[in-house]
């Protein structure tokens, strides 16, 4: 069958996946991509657009150094590098170690601009932050890829914010190698322009003992689609990937993780927490897939979804691949409104119900954001948690 | 180590000691090989069947021919070559017998074999054969055994029904299809692929042009059915195909239950197995729907086997209907199957039950589906799935509630053991919530009996393959409860056989 190509292809000379793609069932990009959005454009910024933007960020005050990526180049005059070495060369081209058959990362090897290569060493407690900023233009597609390697031993916090302001496409794909003994505190924003698209492949190779926490708050952009691939490499990892969508209006949000245990005695741990308000849509796609030699894996994985509006929907499809016999797996997924015993709970205790709900959002959400250890970090989000319940705060 | 002698017991288990797997040496009526619109005619033509049902064949046909297979099971298997295989076959001296009398006492002999007792006064003394020991005996349960009315169905037609007069009397309809056909043309218009329509996938639509027989039941409103019914499919002729179609209609307020068994002999090639069963339940109906598979699953090698692709689906039409589907799926080289329940009716509720266990090379794809579509429909899942030897078992399900589905409520648990490292187990459910106040809720585990429970059985005294037993029966009770009382012990003894050497 010969299917017509849509504009946006043709703008791309690449094909977008479809609904009858099993990965991308509930998100048909043929469709959600529906003009052109023409790559490689080189788009000024204005100073006061970029400043605008930065004091957006949760995290103005938190993130020691900073790399900032405005319109999908480094603006190194808008950047902190403090303890970050600043990096030489521009990363393009297709990682080896990422598989190439996924649209997403096709469409990042073609058109890709700049991105941040990270080396870290040592230990640090102060967060580096990767700040991708796109200022209101033509609608046009940003894409970056960064590199981030921790090397053997090493500790740090991660920040990857996504801001922005009109129409556009970004597609960012991240390669994370955590080495022997290393430990990454990961924490993605995505806070995209209400008419943005958002998509993103982040690829995580576990060495040996290594800890990686990971978390992601999806909230911007109409349309949203994250990859996560984490493999086990090495012998006593512990990898926790967590999230929270807050969503409403019309936005869609779609994550697909793969959990992918390739070596005994390690652990993985998901939550993830989805409000949906008005029309809003999340999906939910988990797989964890444990490989025959990888006995003793200790895998967890679970997604809960609270839907606040009559019209608002939750897919998921938590999958389980074993082959190994010595493990101990399992996964659970729950969708429904706010429990009404406790609603009527705290009613009684002469609290209000719009006041009642939002408490109720709030702790349901809250759940996902107790993995991040930072302390202003999670200060940070459940600041932003706040800001959004009372957008959206209606008493019935 | 303990899991280690219980891998090893369980690598032993060939599945030559699948004990339905002989052949019977009976005359049998072929239709030429092949399949083309000749052949749909053919069959229509040797069942007498009116027009508008070999029309509904040919459309059956039409949009089979322009399908594909579907691809997206855990399964491989080589291509199948729909043009070498028998689409009928029949025991020759089989030309409409009034009564048993009249039937190859070869065929009864078969039948007697696979403990299937046709005979009205054997069926009376239960469905174990006098004498014969109950596997529930040695808990000093006296098993009372309830009366059976039995369909069987050999290769592509219905031996005989029995029972009929009986049914007949509380206003039953329980005969073959073929037969329901010509005697009451106009229920089976009306509701015949009024659930698995002809399109609705590949294999449905092949069976839709080429089903041979299949049973019918008819149970008139506000009348409970005065015995359990049961069919017995059993696959005799070589390179043949069985299609078979079961249709049954539970009017307003009644009630039925129905048990299904399938055997067939060991055959080198391997055989297709492609049903199609509907179930429609009216207002305040309800239909409870049992299965012990057991076609032959091929031998350790995987060579062989019954390829299972089979489309059930049960739609609760009226307010208040219910249908559970139970099934145990001990053999087949392949299956794909996914019982299903359409949830239309307000307050429907729909309940699937499942055991699936695998062995040797087996492949096992199966799961459900609840579509809600009414308001206060609810659903239950529980699903056990066992692997052993070298096998895959994968659940697949969908649950998926539409917008005006309001207060639909589902509850999925689907649980995997593994015994051995070189089987599979694999879990893959779909979960869509078009309306806030759906509460769904899904569960999987998977692990492997644990040392724990092991050396816990074994400190209190029992052997290791009486631990084992106990576990796997514990696993899977939840299950084995909603079988009906005749399908428990034969049951617990499949299980035995499934996966003999850990199971005492």
């Amino acid at each position: 069958m010969v299917v017509q190509k849509t504009v946006a292809e043709l703008n791309y000379g690449l094909s977008l996946p479809h609904r009858k793609m099993e990965d991308w069932r509930w998100t048909d990009l043929r469709q959600l991509v529906d003009k052109p959005y023409p790559p490689r454009q080189t788009v000024v910024a204005a100073p006061k657009d970029v400043e605008r933007l930065l004091k957006s960020s949760p995290f103005a005050k938190v993130a020691g150094s900073r790399l900032v990526f405005v319109n999908g180049h480094l603006s190194l005059e808008n950047s902190e590098t403090g303890l970050v070495q600043q990096s030489k060369g521009k990363i393009l081209g297709v990682a080896t170690q990422i598989s190439t058959d996924e649209p997403v990362i096709t469409m990042n090897a073609a058109f890709a601009t700049d991105g941040a290569r990270l080396k870290i060493s040592g230990t640090t407690d102060t967060p580096i932050e990767l700040l991708f900023l796109a200022t209101n233009a033509d609608a046009r597609t940003i894409a970056t890829r960064n590199v981030i390697e921790i090397e053997k031993g090493a500790a740090a916090t991660l920040i990857e914010t996504h801001l922005g302001e009109g129409t556009y496409l970004s597609n960012s794909v991240t390669e994370i190698r955590v080495g022997e003994g290393a430990r990454l505190d990961r924490i993605k924003v995505e806070l995209e322009a209400a008419d943005a698209i958002h998509l993103a492949h982040t690829h995580t190779t576990l060495g040996k003992n290594t800890v990686f926490n990971d978390f992601t708050l999806t909230s911007g952009a109409k349309t949203n689609r994250q990859n996560g691939t984490v493999e086990f490499k090495g012998q006593g990892t512990e990898a926790r990937v967590s999230g929270a969508y807050m969503l409403g209006g019309k936005q869609h949000a779609d994550t697909r993780l793969l959990i992918d245990h390739q070596v005994p005695h390690c652990t993985s741990r998901e939550i993830f927490k989805c409000v949906m308000d008005d029309n809003a849509r999340g999906i939910f796609q988990g797989k964890v897939i444990v490989q025959r030699d990888a006995q003793k894996t200790d895998g967890k994985q679970s997604s809960h979804a609270l839907l606040l509006s009559e019209t608002a929907e939750f897919d998921a499809k938590p999958e389980l691949e074993i082959f190994a016999d010595d493990v101990v797996c399992g996964h659970g997924a729950t969708s429904g409104d706010l429990n009404h015993d406790h609603l009527f709970y705290l009613m009684s205790r002469g609290i209000p119900p719009a006041e009642a709900k939002s408490l109720l959002i709030a702790t349901f959400v809250g759940e996902a954001f107790d993995l991040i250890a930072h302390e202003g970090i999670k200060e940070a989000l459940v600041k932003f948690s706040n800001k959004w319940l009372s957008q959206h705060r209606r008493a019935s | 180590m303990a899991d280690l002698d219980t891998i090893e017991l369980v690598k032993d288990i060939e599945v030559d000691k699948y004990k339905y797997g002989f052949t019977s040496d009976i005359e049998t009526d072929y239709a030429p090989k092949g399949l083309n619109e000749d052949i749909v005619k053919f069959i229509s033509a040797k069942k007498g069947e009116p027009a508008w049902m070999l029309e509904w064949r040919l459309e059956a046909y039409r949009r089979w021919l322009q399908m594909d297979e579907p691809a997206w099971a855990r399964v491989s298997f080589p291509k199948i070559d729909f043009q070498d295989l028998y689409y009928y076959a029949a025991p020759k001296s089989m030309a409409n017998p009034k009564s048993l009398d009249e039937i190859d006492p070869r065929l009864l002999e078969t039948y007697a074999k696979l403990g299937i007792p046709l005979k009205e006064q054997e069926i009376l003394a239960g469905v174990r054969k006098q004498g014969e020991k109950s596997t529930l005996d040695d808990d000093g349960n006296e098993v009372v055994a309830g009366r059976v009315a039995i369909d069987a169905v050999f290769d592509s037609v219905s031996v005989v029904t029995t029972f009929k007069a009986e049914l007949a009397k509380a206003g039953v309809i329980f005969c073959s299809i073929s037969e329901a056909l010509r005697e009451h043309p106009e229920l089976v218009k009306k509701y015949l692929g009024s659930v698995v329509p002809q399109g609705d996938n590949f294999y449905a639509a092949l069976n839709a042009a080429v089903f041979s027989d299949g049973s019918f039941v008819y149970v008139p409103p506000n009348t409970r059915c005065p015995m359990e019914l049961s069919t017995y499919f059993r696959m005799n002729a070589k390179n043949t195909g069985q299609f078979e179609r079961t249709l049954i209609i539970a009017d307003k307020g009644s009630y039925v239950s129905y048990l299904e068994g399938c055997t067939a002999p060991m055959r080198e090639e391997s055989q297709l197995h492609a049903a199609v069963v509907e179930l429609i339940a009216l207002d305040d109906a309800e239909i409870k729907y049992s299965t012990v598979q057991n076609w032959y699953p091929g031998d350790a090698e995987g060579k062989g086997g019954v390829y299972n692709f089979v489309t059930k689906r049960g739609d609760c039409r009226g307010r208040s209907a219910k249908i559970s589907w139970t099934q145990v799926e001990t053999g087949s080289a392949i299956t794909w199957k996914y019982p299903s329940c359409i949830l239309r009716g307000d307050n429907s509720r729909g309940e699937f039950y499942s055991i699936a266990i695998s062995n040797g090379r087996q492949q096992v794809d199966s799961g459900t589906k609840m579509i809600h579509l009414g308001k206060n429909t609810s659903s239950r899942i529980i699903s056990k799935g066992i692997a052993a030897g070298r096998s895959d078992n994968t659940y697949r399900g969908l649950v998926s509630a539409h917008r005006k589905a309001t207060n639909a409520r589902n509850f999925t648990q689907c649980d995997s053991l593994l015994i051995g490292d070189k089987c599979g187990a694999h879990t893959v459910p779909y979960i869509e919530a078009k309306t806030l106040s759906a509460q769904f809720e899904h569960e999987a585990t998977t692990s492997k009996i644990s040392d724990d429970q092991m050396f816990y059985c074994m400190s209190r005294g029992l052997s290791q393959e009486e631990a084992v037993a106990l576990i796997v029966n514990g696993f899977v009770r939840d299950v084995l409860q909603q079988l009906p009382m005749e399908f428990m012990a034969e049951t617990q003894k499949l299980i035995g056989i499934s996966l003999e050497g850990s199971v005492g």
